[in-house]
């Protein structure tokens, strides 16, 4: 009797129906898109954030220290190194997978032929790795500093070049020295010297601007650094910080077993640089926290503005459900109460109206989630060129939201119902 | 002890006395007509009785318990049990078949028993027309299923509130035939008209003026038949 009520109800109201389905579908579609990009836009973002270079720096234990001590970024070499044959491992760490991009630098002093002493920079360009998991990558500057323009030339191919003395020049160097594509430069490093052929020109806008660029192992053997690098910048999608990454940052030791579990299987800066340190002998791993802290805050109001859009369209569909719940028992007046009349009590005549609501929302969240899906995956291709991922998350979250609206909807038409009395309406008084 | 009494009455709506200290008693099995002119205050005096609605000062005792001191929850469940409501407009439940009209009474009372709905559309001669919906059916036949759903729970009132008040003479006569039948059986009737030939077929009718009971009238020659000829004498 009760389903053949709702049934009636719903066949006899159907177009009322439809458009509270219709209004709790638009609801949820859009709670649906904006949730789904909400949880994957970390991953979209820090993807975004990484064209614009590397987030984490691992430099020799000394360096470190070094540096700590009287607050420099570069305190100069202290004649510790990092191994060269160990900057695989970085691939090899439990979020290798968020590590996306990295380059070695060695730097050193090189002398041209009026005696000028110039930095050379030894580095991978487009290094090929082939990893002991199988995995194969290419990584180095041309990916990791993206937004430097070439000015003259193109950037060196090292995987196609024969030669490699080959270098590109910063555009103040290039122009005090007044060299071009395909000029040559001879070098003396410390323990050798080569002759160098310009293969472009680059405009870095910075410091980078007064150095010249080499293959890694022209770097070395023109200062006999075979198998060392100075430094490694690595660029690693992250988790943004929280107060537990803050603390492990600090100090892991300082964690409980399930706190270091909890930080230790979250990408945060500090736990991929913690795995770094595992890897790399004598090396210290650290966040580059500007880079991290702007991700952080780009991240959290992208998110906040998608959270306040989501709450803003469920008070729309609220409104709208509040709107035509209360016409429709509006109409079902006498209908109601009768049912009063004849014995149901506030409890039963309410549950029925909210019964009816409740599977046309389903109906309505279903085709919502959908459409939200599809919307969802319009932004991703607009906005970051890529799908978005749809986390199993936003089903129940999206379930619980069509809930809390619909209920709330349908507040103000059970209040209604409740001081609806049965003699008014019978009677018509 | 009588089945139903309403003791010192008002129902005071502001400057207006709806009721006016109105006492009736009604004893199990009467066929009682209420009669009045408009606004004389049949239909309050109906929802009093029929438990939709609380006197402003009075008792009314339905065997014995006052139910103007119960709770709303409490008189849907004595109107629920107690008493059967017959309205003027039928109000039968648009999308639901005759049956299932009849099953809505069961269902909030306990549980629905189609066979049991079918003998009450059988006793007020509808079985067959118990799988047509109210818009299928003639004023007089949903009328009658509006009897057989207020039968359904074997009532101790029938409240019946202007029950041919459109309905044709014939349909009328079917519907007060009907009354006749159940007042027969034991079931008391409590009739609200202003049709003094629906009034005047009952044991006794009791006139409203103003709020107040205006006069009373005894129907010695009692039948229960309804006669459109005006033979009634009263």
């Amino acid at each position: 009797m009760f389903f053949r009520m709702i049934f009636g109800t719903l066949i006899r109201q159907w177009k009322k129906m439809l458009m509270i389905a219709f209004t709790i579908a638009l609801g949820a579609s859009l709670a649906t898109a904006m949730l789904s990009v909400m949880l994957d836009v970390g991953d979209k973002v820090n993807q975004e954030l990484k064209t614009y270079g590397a987030n984490i720096t691992v430099v020799p234990k000394e360096n470190s220290v070094l540096n700590s001590l009287y607050e420099v970024e570069d305190g100069g070499s202290t004649g510790a190194y990092l191994r060269e044959d160990e900057l695989g491992k970085i691939k090899t760490i439990f979020w290798a997978f968020n590590i996306v991009d990295y380059a070695p630098f060695v730097n050193t002093k090189a002398k041209l032929d009026d005696g000028t002493e110039i930095t050379a920079v030894g580095t991978w360009f487009n290094h090929h790795m082939e990893l002991p998991t199988g995995e194969q990558l290419d990584a180095g500057i041309t990916s990791l500093r993206s937004w430097w323009e070439v000015t003259d030339g193109k950037w060196i191919d090292e995987q196609s070049i024969e030669n490699r003395n080959v270098a590109m020049v910063g555009s103040a160097l290039a122009e005090k020295l007044g060299v071009r594509m395909c000029d040559e430069i001879h070098l003396t490093g410390s323990v050798s010297d080569l002759t160098v052929k310009v293969a472009g020109i680059i405009d870095a806008g910075g410091d980078e601007d007064n150095k010249i660029f080499m293959p890694l192992d022209t770097a070395q053997t023109l200062s006999g650094l075979d198998g060392k690098v100075d430094s490694v910048e690595v660029s690693a999608l992250t988790t943004p910080d929280n107060e537990l990454a803050v603390k492990a940052a600090k100090d892991p030791k300082s964690l409980t077993i399930a706190q270091y579990e909890l930080w230790y299987c979250t990408a945060y800066a500090s736990s991929i640089c913690y795995q770094i340190q595992e890897v790399m002998t004598d090396a210290v791993a650290s966040p580059v926290r500007q880079v991290a802290d702007s991700e952080g805050a780009i991240l959290e109001k992208t998110q906040l503005l998608m959270v306040l859009i989501t709450i803003l369209s469920l008070i729309g569909a609220a409104l709208g459900i509040c709107n035509l719940v209360t016409a429709s028992v509006m109409e079902r007046s006498a209908e109601m109460g009768l049912m009063k009349a004849i014995g149901a009590q506030n409890s039963s005549v309410s549950g029925l109206v909210l019964t009816e609501i409740i599977i046309t929302a389903v109906f309505g969240g279903i085709a919502g989630f959908f459409a939200g899906y599809g919307f969802a995956q319009i932004i991703g291709h607009t906005v970051f060129g890529s799908a978005i991922n749809m986390r199993p998350a936003v089903i129940p979250i999206v379930a619980v939201l069509v809930l809390i609206v619909t209920l709330a909807g349908c507040i103000p038409a059970i209040r209604m119902l409740l001081r609806l009395s049965p003699c008014e309406v019978l009677h018509g008084k | 002890m009588s089945l139903l009494e309403l003791k010192n009455i008002y129902k005071i709506y502001g400057d207006l006395h709806a009721l006016d200290d109105v006492n009736l008693k009604v004893e199990k099995g009467e066929w009682l007509s209420i009669m009045g002119p408009s606004g004389s205050g049949k239909s309050t005096m109906m929802n009093i009785i029929g438990c939709m609605d609380k006197p402003s000062k009075g008792e009314v005792l339905l065997d014995g318990v006052d139910i103007a001191k119960e709770s709303a929850k409490n008189l849907t469940m004595i109107r629920r049990d107690k008493i059967g409501l017959i309205f003027q407009q039928f109000h039968l439940v648009s999308y639901l078949t005759a049956i299932e009209n009849v099953m809505l009474a069961q269902y909030y009372h306990s549980v629905p028993d189609e066979k049991e709905a079918l003998e009450a559309l059988d006793r007020v001669g509808l079985a067959d027309r118990a799988k047509h919906l109210p818009s299928q059916l003639s004023g007089g036949e949903q009328q009658r299923v509006c009897v057989a759903r207020a039968l359904i729970n074997y009532p101790e009132i029938i409240l019946a509130d202007e029950p041919t008040g459109n309905l044709d003479d014939a349909n009328e006569k079917i519907v007060v035939d009907l009354f006749h039948k159940l007042h027969n059986e034991g079931t008391t009737l409590i009739v609200v008209t202003h049709d003094p030939e629906v009034a005047e077929v009952a044991q006794r009718t009791v006139y409203l003026r103003n709020g107040r009971l205006h006069k009373e009238t005894i129907n010695q020659h009692f039948t229960g038949e309804i006669k459109f000829d005006n033979e009634v004498s009263v």
